[in-house]
């Protein structure tokens, strides 16, 4: 029994997307559909600062997933057990097979916009599937999201999102092992979670 | 929808009063085959939705329920009415309201079908509609509600088979009565139950309040006694039944009754979330002045209206009464467009980032044109297959009344 779960020290996140690539390839993600986006925190829109030019500009950047809650708000509320969370890892999972599409889930979750539904027919870029083949097959009408890499996570591999961050602020281990690199980050550093006054205590954690 | 319903009514002939109640006339016939006609092209438009993709609906990832839902928490509400106002009087023993508690019961069991309809063209997947019952997560309020209301629906079937059971000496009037108490009870929890989807969601500020399974209870109260009411005067309109004038008014006094109440609830609400001057007063402006502000306003001034009517007796006339009760129905649909659309116009975290076709319909807009109008909007398709379902209410209410002897007995105005 493990409860895995990320650091991200968003700080020095350089707003490069290379996560959000490496999802969307790792998980042979259908068009449009994302699952870790970077929110930009700043102007309105993407990639751009607040203030004025020459006195105060500031930027900042977040990546944002499914949070994998220890107590998630969309397993409580799904009527048939298709979002459930794996024992062996904390990982709150999903099972294509079994949603019925109701999207209860998707009104229950407090982070918005980390569940996708697939509202068409999954469509590719390339006409050959990418990434890892032991992702399951990406289904019409189901609610999907961040699986942790179960995939990788079960061959003992870290999630994509991790390995290919070029400024290494991305952190995954297990929070219930004291000399985990993760639980050594939160024991020194100041930190903060999304959304905490919703009680769904998230398994990401950002340092400050 | 009510208006649909009233159209397809007044539609009916005024021969009917001569014959008896099975023989509905030519202008119900008509009717009857106008509704399944309807159904049959919703079914079409169902398929459509199914093999091309809910991406033709207006929902999307940021707006994930939509028009469906909306209906489905309004024809449970308008379910309500007619149940409770037929068991109330025999459950506690007192005077009803002149024999009209078959139609009524009739008018529950027709939006309660069409509630189920709803909940079903909403899914994604219904051919798994199986799974509710083989992996039935019993913690999942969507889960109670199925429970609930499939309960509900057969109870209001053999509430209506035991009435006229009775008229048939067949069901002894306490058997009646046992199960006009249980039926009661039933109403009560499928509106709680169904308020409960939406208002143990602590993610949606606009949802998340313990007021809400009340409230619920009370606006399916206004809306199924104003729909009873409009039903009524259509059928002693085209002669179905005669109703002694004095049962009317004391059904409009219980209608003003109810929208006070659900105002009350209302502005209970309302102030709660904007005392504190937090998170909740973005909701209330959000209500009074933003962009669900025309729908609050309708149901703030339709139920004000509604009350008015009800309770000046020079004002409550046949015709105003009409108005009075439709003005109440619109004003319950606007709340439940408020509260769904609400729960989504506040996004918890609202910064900018990646936003594709899936997010939103409104996508390329950006933040500020995705929050900075009506959140949500239907598509043609969703109109096409909500005005299926209305009419498949519609054509089991129809079907009701053709084949089952929903007319008053004659001694009922003793009652």
């Amino acid at each position: 029994m493990a409860h895995y779960g990320y650091v991200i020290d968003s700080k020095n996140c350089i707003g490069c997307h290379a996560c959000a690539v490496a999802c969307k390839i790792e998980n042979n993600l259908p068009n449009n559909n994302w699952w870790n986006r970077i929110f930009t925190i700043g102007g309105d829109n993407p990639n751009t600062p607040a203030g004025t030019f020459g006195e105060n500009l500031t930027m900042g950047n977040m990546p944002v997933m499914c949070q994998h809650c220890e107590n998630p708000a969309c397993i409580r509320v799904c009527p048939v057990g298709a979002t459930y969370k794996d024992a062996e890892t904390g990982a709150v999972r999903q099972d294509y097979d079994k949603c019925i599409g109701c999207r209860m889930c998707m009104a229950a979750c407090p982070f918005t916009g980390v569940r996708s539904f697939n509202w068409d027919e999954p469509k590719y870029a390339v006409d050959f599937p990418v990434g890892d083949p032991e992702v399951p097959a990406h289904q019409k009408h189901t609610v999907e999201k961040c699986t942790m890499c179960w995939h990788r996570l079960a061959k003992g591999e870290q999630p994509a999102c991790i390995e290919v961050c070029p400024a290494r602020i991305r952190y995954f281990g297990d929070f219930d092992d004291p000399d985990s690199e993760v639980s050594r980050l939160i024991a020194k550093r100041s930190y903060h979670q999304l959304l905490p006054e919703e009680g769904t205590r998230p398994s990401v954690y950002y340092l400050d | 929808m009510s208006n649909i319903s009233t159209t397809l009514e007044s539609g009916k002939p005024r021969d009917v009063s001569s014959g008896n109640s099975k023989a509905g006339g030519r202008g119900l016939t008509i009717a009857i085959a106008v509704s399944a006609v309807l159904v049959a092209a919703g079914l079409a438009l169902w398929a459509m939705q199914l093999s091309g993709g809910m991406v033709q609906t207006g929902m999307r990832n940021l707006d994930s329920w939509g028009l469906y839902i909306t209906c489905f928490m309004f024809l449970v509400g308008l379910s309500a009415g007619g149940l409770i106002i037929s068991s109330v009087p025999k459950a506690f023993g007192i005077q009803g309201f002149g024999g009209i508690s078959k139609v009524a019961v009739m008018t529950s069991i027709a939006a309660t079908v069409a509630a189920i309809g709803f909940v079903v063209v909403d899914m994604g997947q219904p051919f798994r509609v199986w799974e509710l019952f083989v992996y039935s997560n019993l913690g999942s309020p969507l889960m109670w509600d199925i429970v609930v209301i499939g309960t509900y629906l057969i109870l209001s079937c053999a509430y209506l088979w035991a009435q006229l059971q009775a008229e048939k000496g067949k069901v002894s009037h306490t058997a009646l009565r046992v199960i006009s108490v249980i039926a009661l009870v039933c109403a009560v929890l499928v509106h709680s139950v169904t308020a409960w989807i939406f208002g143990l969601q602590q993610g949606r500020e606009m949802w998340h309040t313990a007021l809400l399974a009340p409230w619920f209870v009370s606006s399916a109260l206004v809306c199924g006694t104003a729909l009873v009411m409009v039903v009524i005067m259509a059928l002693r309109k085209v002669g179905y039944l005669s109703l002694d004038q004095s049962h009317m008014v004391r059904l409009a006094k219980l209608l003003g009754a109810f929208v006070v109440v659900d105002l009350y609830f209302f502005g209970c609400d309302l102030l709660t979330e904007v005392f504190p001057g937090g998170s909740g007063a973005e909701v209330v402006s959000m209500l009074v002045a933003g962009p669900l502000a025309p729908y609050f306003w309708v149901e703030v001034i339709g139920c004000a209206a509604c009350a008015v009517i009800c309770f000046v007796p020079s004002l409550r006339t046949n015709a105003l009464l009409a108005v009075g009760a439709l003005l109440a129905i619109a004003g319950i649909f606007c709340k439940r467009v408020q509260l769904l659309v609400g729960g989504f116009q506040i996004a918890n975290l609202d910064y900018p980032t990646v936003l594709t076709p899936m997010q939103h319909t409104s996508w390329d807009a950006g933040l500020s044109g995705i929050y900075g109008q009506l959140v949500y909007w239907p598509t043609p398709l969703e109109f096409g297959v909500m005005l299926g379902v209305v009419a498949l209410g519609v054509l089991v209410f129809l079907l009701g009344v053709k084949f089952l002897p929903l007319k008053p007995a004659e001694d009922s105005s003793s009652k």
